[in-house]
């Protein structure tokens, strides 16, 4: 296999991976460095469990190849949560509100949220429902989703 | 097992330069949204991929005399950018329906074309925004127009060692109202059971110009002149639209098929309604 | 009267998920990200045709590969059979049955090789003619879908061994007085589950060969119970199985059978003497996993002239694949809304499975409930019709009422059906809208649902097991199954409550056979119910330890105090207390981590940390110290289905209508959903915001069942294997929800609740059919309804 040496920005640290020139974000994320918060639901960019934040906008780990990441700076749902364990506004709402059941596709789903509010802190319900389009849940029916994302921007003024 | 070098160039020569190199054995790759999946689905793999992510000065929207549209720019930029919301509504359209936020913040407009999918959601707006393609290979620039690009199913005029770099809009189509229908059964994440999109221009109640193409409705993406031309001086009511509508929905403009996604009958009845409606919404945008 | 409840500080209130707090920080571990040492990765190889024998099976590239283990073909392991009706096998040796076939495996050191290892395998086939359709299939000289059963007697037809019947009452006179009956065919089709997380489990033997299995099944006793069986066939008699949950991504019924990928996982475990973990990908999920069972009813009704039901008469045909799993027993929880939604008198229900060359099916949230009210309330609809009756007021006529006794034999405690349907006349505006749009219509459709519990097994039972430290945390070993219902914090919640701590306090440990007590599993809407009751019972088994404790202690305490002071300041005079006040455990309570004495909650001297208590009474000296624990089995006094099907099989029934308005764009047949209410009687609202995750769930999974969700299968094999072809529904498609909570208090749940985990989904498609209807006068019968069959309907009509 061809290797690839890849440096970036993982939650904050500059990392650097070794790893075949043909994983993905996602593949090395989970397996490389053994963070599991983004899942794979289905490997193609249809269901949005393995998005991440990529400078500042929400991609599908799981189509994205590694080479891509070099000097980019990667935000997973492992590097929301502050140093002391306090939580960011997204999953303290989810909590909240019933914005998880299962939990498979709560990673995706906050990182998604987490881009949109970042770069608009008062998004319409519009908004909101078209930024989780490609997350896809059979939970929540998204209603308690919507309210999480809601409460969180409301918290976040 | 699947195994390619994955390079890196941060410019054109240097692209244009590995794709001599590596002739058949290469592969371009933009935002990746089509080319990983078709590696994952048919387990095989180019030996080489060349990315062409780098080549940041391909990534941009003007309006100068022309629209221009950098052939990397994404269908988030698209979707985003207010000049296109406005003047180039159809695009807007289409970009904002391709998969998710995630696809389009990476999907580039040239990948979509140059996948050359029947069902390319920004292959219709441009066929009625009368785009132009460039390409730049080792003979040179060159160009022409959408209408030409595509010549069959996944397959368009880009030759293996050209790179298509820029899409250009003539600057004339800011007198043109357009908008693109993406019929759907679900409202997002899927491809379209069959795409219209509508650009006309009126003078007064006339239709003094208009364009209709049609996606998923023949090999390649299609423009439907018979019904442009029905409609060409015709006064935008209900009588001449319905008209073009079952004009552009025969066999004289398309070829539908059935598919997985949906029967000829229904493509046929869905481009009747759409031709008008999208032609109204077209107009309705032009007025305001 | 209502009686007034006393207040509660947990239960009934909206305590957030805080105790799930690892999924929103990524680090719940699924199967997903569970690794064990020396861990192998399994794939398995499924077959070309949907009906062929097995000529040959070459292997010998695949056990050559760099890193492959293990390749297994049915030719490697013993022969045996399994299944619900015992008629499939592991590794199929011969023939093929179905696409889904499993004919060889592989264990490799990476899923990369594995799957490489999986593509070098040459299967020769010669192909048989297959049947696809359950009518056909029925047909004499039909091709055999199976030539001999599981004992190896020769199979002559396609139907299955198992005649559903129910019969109560004369349907025969009952359709002489009856003054209008109406008739109707509808049928529904395959869908899947789509649970985010894909279906997985990692199989790994100790030298004694004795087995744990990670696995995200929600009966996990159930599981021992089949893997036992098989194991005292393939040489394992008398192992130790253990099952082990880890967090699990989504069930919806697929979690309930011991599907065939775990038992490979077991062969390539047992061959490589490895762990072996399987995990499918998404094209996997929507191709190998059985999904909800598809079936065909014509149903008849009658009603007198007041409108009151007179009879209904349902034959069903489901097509039940090549194989048997639990889809071929949904009809006995057909024969509930069959017979018990609404109150009719003469009840006729057969329902024939079939076998046919198709993927088989399983269970799916409520089970064949919504295959059979979509029956029930189309019919209700078009028979209401006849008789020229509203159908809300119909439906009102013959509601189910409290006290009643079903045909089935169902004892309704509690029942807010007539409440349920007039929020959904209200917040519809049913009098002004019914049949007075052109293009917009209303509709509503009820249910009726086991509630509380449900006796399918000899024991309905559910055992919990709660256990203090001296530093008050309670740990909870729960043997159901947390599958994201939200049942840590509603368990942790009636805890809380029924053991005076705080649900911060609450440790749960669920899905372990090796720590819990037996549970019928965590199925048919009983979660809340049975661990509820569970819970409550060892909850006070546990209090009255702490209070016999306190009851020592707390003099004690208290004396041991005044000493204290006195020795501190000699002027210090005791007070005069009644210590009866706290003599017996009786006289006793705790509360947010408080004990007291019941006469005087506030005593100044008697209000004791709980802490306090159980730290002296673990420190106590010699022979005398003490520690809480208790544990209770709670199986509910119901009865088992007899042989006529009858019996009341659960503690309490949940109702529920849904209402819908739509639009209906009549030139592209396309439904859009403007208003749903979801109204349903819960008992008691546990914990309010986690109820609604509920309802809305099952109604935007309800709505994707009436409009969009369909696997395609075409002769035998699913054409849509992915997120992208499968419409389940996004963000985007906006369902307006607007949940209506009815609670009348049933005396046998835990606080007064009652399950609610399927019911929202049920009534969601035929009220959807209704209210199509009602927009445009088409009556769509077959899900899902696409615009493509109402145009084709709406042409037929202008012709």
């Amino acid at each position: 296999m061809k290797k690839v040496s890849v440096s970036f920005t993982l939650n904050g640290d500059s990392v650097k991976a070794e790893v075949p020139a043909t994983w993905t974000l996602l593949k090395t994320l989970r397996e490389y460095f053994e963070l599991t918060g983004a899942k794979e639901g289905c490997g193609v960019g249809e269901c949005g469990a393995c998005t991440v934040i990529m400078d500042g906008e929400a991609i599908n780990s799981c189509l994205c190849p590694i080479p891509e990441v070099e000097g980019r700076s990667v935000t997973t749902i492992e590097g929301l949560a502050d140093e002391d364990g306090s939580l960011h506004p997204l999953q303290d709402a989810f909590l909240k509100n019933n914005g998880v059941q299962c939990g498979f596709c709560t990673s995706g789903m906050i990182m998604s949220s987490k881009a949109l509010l970042d770069q608009n802190p008062d998004p319409t319900e519009d908004d909101i429902r078209t930024t989780i389009a490609g997350n896809f849940c059979r939970c929540t029916g998204y209603v308690q989703i919507v309210e999480s994302v809601e409460m969180a921007a409301k918290e976040g003024k | 097992m699947i195994d390619y070098d994955y390079l890196r160039p941060d410019n054109l020569e240097e692209v244009l330069g590995l794709l001599k190199e590596h002739g058949p054995k290469a592969t371009l790759i933009a935002g990746g949204t089509d080319v990983m999946v078709k590696i994952r689905n048919t387990k095989k793999a180019p030996e080489v991929l060349v990315s062409i992510r780098g080549l940041k000065d391909l990534r941009y929207i003007e309006k100068k005399k022309d629209y221009h549209i950098g052939a990397l720019t994404t269908h988030r930029m698209l979707e985003q950018s207010e000049l296109i919301r406005t003047e180039l509504s159809a695009l807007h359209d289409g970009a904002s329906r391709v998969g998710s936020v995630q696809v389009r913040n990476v999907a580039t407009v040239g990948g979509n074309i140059c996948n050359a999918a029947p069902s390319a959601d920004t292959a219709g707006p441009l066929l009625v925004l009368d785009a132009i393609v460039f390409m730049e290979g080792p003979e040179g620039k060159r160009s022409v127009p959408i209408t030409e690009f595509f010549t069959s199913t996944y397959k368009t005029v880009l030759k293996k060692d050209e790179v298509l770099t820029e899409i250009k809009i003539p600057g004339e189509m800011e007198h043109f109202g357009s908008a693109y229908w993406k019929h759907s059964r679900r409202k997002a994440m899927n491809l379209p059971i069959l795409g219209i999109a509508v650009s006309l221009k009126l003078e007064g109640e006339i239709i003094s110009d208009v364009r209709i193409a049609l996606t998923v409705a023949a090999p390649t993406p299609v423009r439907a002149y018979k019904a442009e031309d029905f409609l060409k001086g015709k006064p935008l009511s209900d009588e001449a639209l319905n008209e073009a509508g079952k004009i552009a929905a025969s066999t004289e403009c398309c070829s539908l098929r059935d598919s997985l996604r949906g029967e000829a009958w229904y493509r046929a009845e869905i481009i009747e309604v759409y031709v008008p409606r999208m032609a109204k919404l077209a107009a309705e945008r032009r007025s305001k | 009267m209502e009686e007034k409840m006393p207040d509660h500080l947990f239960v009934g209130k909206s305590i957030p998920r805080t105790i799930e707090t690892d999924k929103v920080t990524g680090k719940a571990v699924y199967i997903d990200d569970l690794k064990r040492p020396g861990m192998l990765y399994g794939k398995i190889l499924y077959s070309k045709h949907a009906h062929a024998k097995i000529k040959s099976i070459d292997t010998s590239k695949a056990e050559k590969l760099e890193g492959v283990r293990a390749v297994l073909t049915g030719r490697d392991i013993p022969d045996v059979r399994v299944g619900f009706l015992k008629d499939q096998t592991v590794l199929k040796r011969d023939v093929v049955r179905q696409f889904k076939d499993e004919v060889a495996a592989v264990a490799a050191i990476r899923p990369e090789i594995a799957a490489e290892a999986i593509d070098l395998i040459k299967v020769e086939y010669e192909k048989l003619p297959g049947v696809f359709d359950p009518f056909e299939a029925m047909k004499q000289g039909s091709p055999l879908v199976h030539e001999v059963d599981a004992r190896g007697r020769p199979i002559k037809s396609n139907i299955l061994p198992l005649p559903w019947k129910f019969e109560v009452g004369d349907i025969e006179q009952a359709r002489k007085d009856s003054a209008y009956i109406s008739k109707d065919t509808v049928s529904t089709t395959w869908v899947n589950q789509c649970c985010m997380g894909t279906s997985g489990c990692i199989a790994e033997f100790d030298q004694n060969n004795n087995l744990t299995l990670y696995d995200q099944t929600n009966v996990i006793f159930g599981h021992i119970g089949r893997i036992t069986e098989y194991f005292s066939q393939i040489g394992l008699r008398g192992k130790k199985i253990r099952v082990v949950n880890p967090v699990v991504g989504g069930s919806f019924g697929t979690k309930l059978d011991t599907d065939i990928y775990e038992f490979i996982a077991i062969q390539l475990a047992l061959k490589t003497r490895k762990p072996v973990k399987i995990l499918f990908d998404r094209e996997e999920e929507f191709q190998a996993l059985p999904p909800r069972q598809p079936a065909v009813f014509t149903i008849e009704q009658g009603c007198d002239k007041e409108g009151i039901l007179t009879f209904r008469y349902c034959e069903a045909v489901l097509d039940n694949g090549s194989y048997t799993s639990w889809g071929a027993t949904t009809p006995s929880v057909m024969i509930m809304p069959m017979s018990s939604l609404y109150r009719v008198p003469n009840v006729y229900f057969k329902a024939t499975c079939v076998y046919t060359n198709n993927i088989y099916a399983q269970a799916m949230r409520g089970y064949g409930n919504p295959q059979a009210t979509f029956a029930v309330e189309t019919s209700m609809d078009t028979l209401a019709e006849e008789a020229g009756i509203d159908p809300a007021e119909f439906r009102l006529i013959n509601r189910n009422r409290s006290g009643d006794d079903t045909p089935m034999k169902l004892r309704i405690t509690s029942c807010g059906l007539e409440e349920c349907i007039t929020a959904v006349k209200e917040k519809l505006n049913w009098d002004d809208k019914k049949g007075k749009q052109k293009g917009r219509g209303v509709g509503m459709a009820s249910l009726i649902h086991v509630a509380g519990g449900a006796r399918v097994t000899k024991s309905d039972g559910h055992g919990m097991m709660i256990k203090l430290d001296e530093y008050g945390h309670v740990d909870v070993i729960e043997s159901g199954t947390d599958q994201g219902q939200g049942s840590p914090t509603v368990i942790s919640q009636i805890v809380a409550e029924a053991l005076g701590v705080r649900p911060e306090d609450i440790f749960l440990t669920f899905g372990d056979t090796a720590l819990a007590l037996w549970d019928a599993g965590t199925h048919a809407s009983r979660h809340t119910f049975m661990a509820g009751n569970a819970a409550i019972g060892a909850c006070a088994k546990a209090k009255r330890q702490i209070l016999e404790m306190a009851v020592e202690q707390m003099p004690k305490i208290i004396k041991g105090g005044f000493k204290r002071k006195k020795r501190k300041d000699p002027e210090f005079v005791e007070p005069d207390l009644d210590f009866g006040l706290i003599a017996n455990p009786e006289d006793l309570d705790i509360r947010d981590r408080m004990i007291f004495p019941k006469k005087d909650p506030d005593h100044p001297y008697f209000k004791l940390p709980l802490t306090q208590i159980l730290q002296n009474g673990l420190h106590v000296g010699t022979g005398q110290s003490k520690v809480v624990m208790a544990e209770e089995f709670y199986d509910p006094p119901t009865e088992m289905l007899n042989w006529e099907m009858k019996g009341n099989l659960s503690m309490t029934y949940a109702f529920g209508t849904c209402g819908v308005e739509v639009g209906v764009d009549e030139q592209t047949g396309e439904v859009k959903i403007l208003k749903l209410v979801s109204a349903h009687d819960v008992g008691k609202a546990m914990n309010p915001t986690l109820l609604l995750g509920q309802i809305y769930g099952a109604a935007y999974t309800g709505v994707g069942y009436a409009l969009t969700e369909e696997i395609k299968v075409r002769n035998g094999r699913v054409m849509n294997p992915s997120f992208r072809d499968y419409q389940m529904l996004t963000a985007m498609d906006v369902v307006p929800i607007e949940p209506v909570v009815i609670e009348p208090i049933d005396e046998a749940g835990p606080y007064g609740a009652k399950g609610v985990g399927e019911p929202g989904l049920v009534p969601t498609a035929p009220a959807i059919a209704n209210a199509v209807y009602d927009a445009i006068g088409i009556r769509i019968t077959d899900l899902p309804i696409t615009p493509e069959k109402i145009l084709t309907a709406l042409k037929e009509r202008k012709v």
